[in-house]
């Protein structure tokens, strides 16, 4: 075997071992903005996102969403500011949590005028460790299907100090979207459908008696 | 040195031996013999590709394996996190005749993703791709398959939560979905549907 035709040989598996890893094959993130100026501004607003360590994948679908959307550069521009400014409310409403889908959840439930201590409330309810984006999404679907936020968060918050899942919190979300959608009034459909899922928990005294001694509640 | 040239010396000797009907010319035999015990001893890389046994390819195989390795990565960039184990999975969405239908997992959690399946039932429509928060809104990143009704569907793994979405229709016309309820868009002001995804 010659020297040059084992250099070779290695150069083309070196390659092929470091295209095996999707993530290193991919360039950096280019926005299809056409209006140039806009296009530097939006990058320039994600990377000073970046560096006040918010994560960016948000920020880059906002974006995208506007090209997909045609919308004006300079709309994409604000709408991109808008969800970064968002993106730091939620975080400093939510810490110590940091994960994208909380932070992600925080700031829609803020877009779509969930009062910033309701956040706050929804972090408390439940242990740091515990991710609490399926309940925030909750929140923010209720108080879009027109339920004022004060009784959606009422009663998500009992449902998580009851013990029950996100599955079974998402589950209250989409029953009431059912029916809403089949003409039901709104707090009328939250009412019926959180006796529902809170009659498949288990007692409070249960509850309390299962639950981990950091979730216990007085 | 090592054992090396010993070796090399003794098969060289025993070949001479052997050549049946030859004189060696004793000069030329230690001519031979000083030169390899004379060498240079190999570098390290020299060595080390030496002890290395694996076919070599040519100058165009090794490009053409570098080019496939390159091309292949391309295709493939990004996908890493959305390759979760698929099965095995329980239809659930479709008995309570809610859409997207929603394949929820048996085995992976709550947190693991949710297949999800979307419908638009318009036969005219000559491409039709989803939008949405999940995929970042990039047209033709996931394209629906037209059956022969006229209704166009994907299935799509998405991550618990709430999301929002829409479909693009020949590449300019943006729809939502009539079987899911609508969110409002204060950033852009154009209505997208959602979808609460989690594992049933």
């Amino acid at each position: 075997m010659s020297m040059h035709r084992r250099v070779l040989t290695l150069v083309s598996l070196a390659l092929a071992s470091v295209s095996a890893v999707p993530a290193l094959a991919q360039g950096p993130v280019v926005l299809p903005i056409a209006d140039a100026k806009a296009r530097v501004a939006v990058e320039r607003e994600i990377a000073r996102a970046a560096a006040r360590g918010l994560p960016v994948q948000p920020l880059i679908a906002k974006a995208m969403e506007g090209v997909t959307k045609q919308a004006t550069g300079e709309r994409i521009q604000v709408a991109v500011a808008s969800a970064a400014k968002r993106l730091e409310q939620a975080r400093t409403l939510l810490a110590p949590s940091t994960s994208v889908a909380e932070l992600t959840s925080g700031a829609d439930a803020l877009a779509i005028g969930v009062p910033g201590a309701m956040l706050k409330q929804i972090r408390a309810a439940w242990p740091v460790e515990r991710s609490v984006a399926m309940p925030i999404d909750v929140l923010t679907e209720l108080v879009a299907r027109g339920i004022p936020a004060r009784h959606a968060l009422e009663q998500i918050t009992v449902l998580m100090a009851r013990g029950a899942t996100p599955s079974q919190i998402a589950s209250l979300g989409t029953s009431v979207q059912a029916d809403v959608a089949a003409g039901l009034a709104p707090d009328a459909a939250l009412e019926v459908r959180a006796r529902g899922v809170m009659s498949l928990l288990p007692s409070p005294a249960a509850a309390a008696a299962s639950a981990p001694s950091g979730q216990r509640r007085p | 040195m090592s054992e090396g040239p010993d070796l090399l010396i003794e098969r060289v000797r025993s070949t001479l031996r052997e050549a049946p009907g030859t004189v060696p010319d004793p000069r030329r035999v230690a001519q031979l013999l000083s030169v390899v015990w004379e060498s240079p001893e190999p570098s390290a890389l020299r060595r080390w590709l030496d002890a290395w046994r694996v076919p070599s390819l040519s100058g165009v195989g090794a490009t053409v394996v570098a080019g496939i390795a390159l091309f292949a990565g391309f295709l493939t960039r990004g996908a890493v996190d959305e390759r979760r184990a698929p099965e095995p999975f329980a239809a659930t969405g479709s008995q309570t005749g809610e859409f997207p239908v929603q394949f929820a997992s048996a085995t992976l959690g709550e947190t693991a993703p949710v297949l999800t399946q979307f419908v638009l039932d318009d036969a005219k429509a000559q491409r039709v791709s989803l939008v949405g928060d999940f995929n970042d809104w990039a047209a033709g990143a996931t394209p629906l398959t037209r059956l022969e009704s006229g209704v166009w569907t994907v299935s799509v793994p998405l991550p618990p939560g709430r999301h929002v979405y829409a479909f693009l229709v020949d590449d300019t016309l943006l729809v939502t979905d009539p079987r899911a309820p609508k969110s409002g868009d204060a950033d852009y002001g154009r209505e997208g549907s959602v979808v609460m995804v989690f594992a049933r």
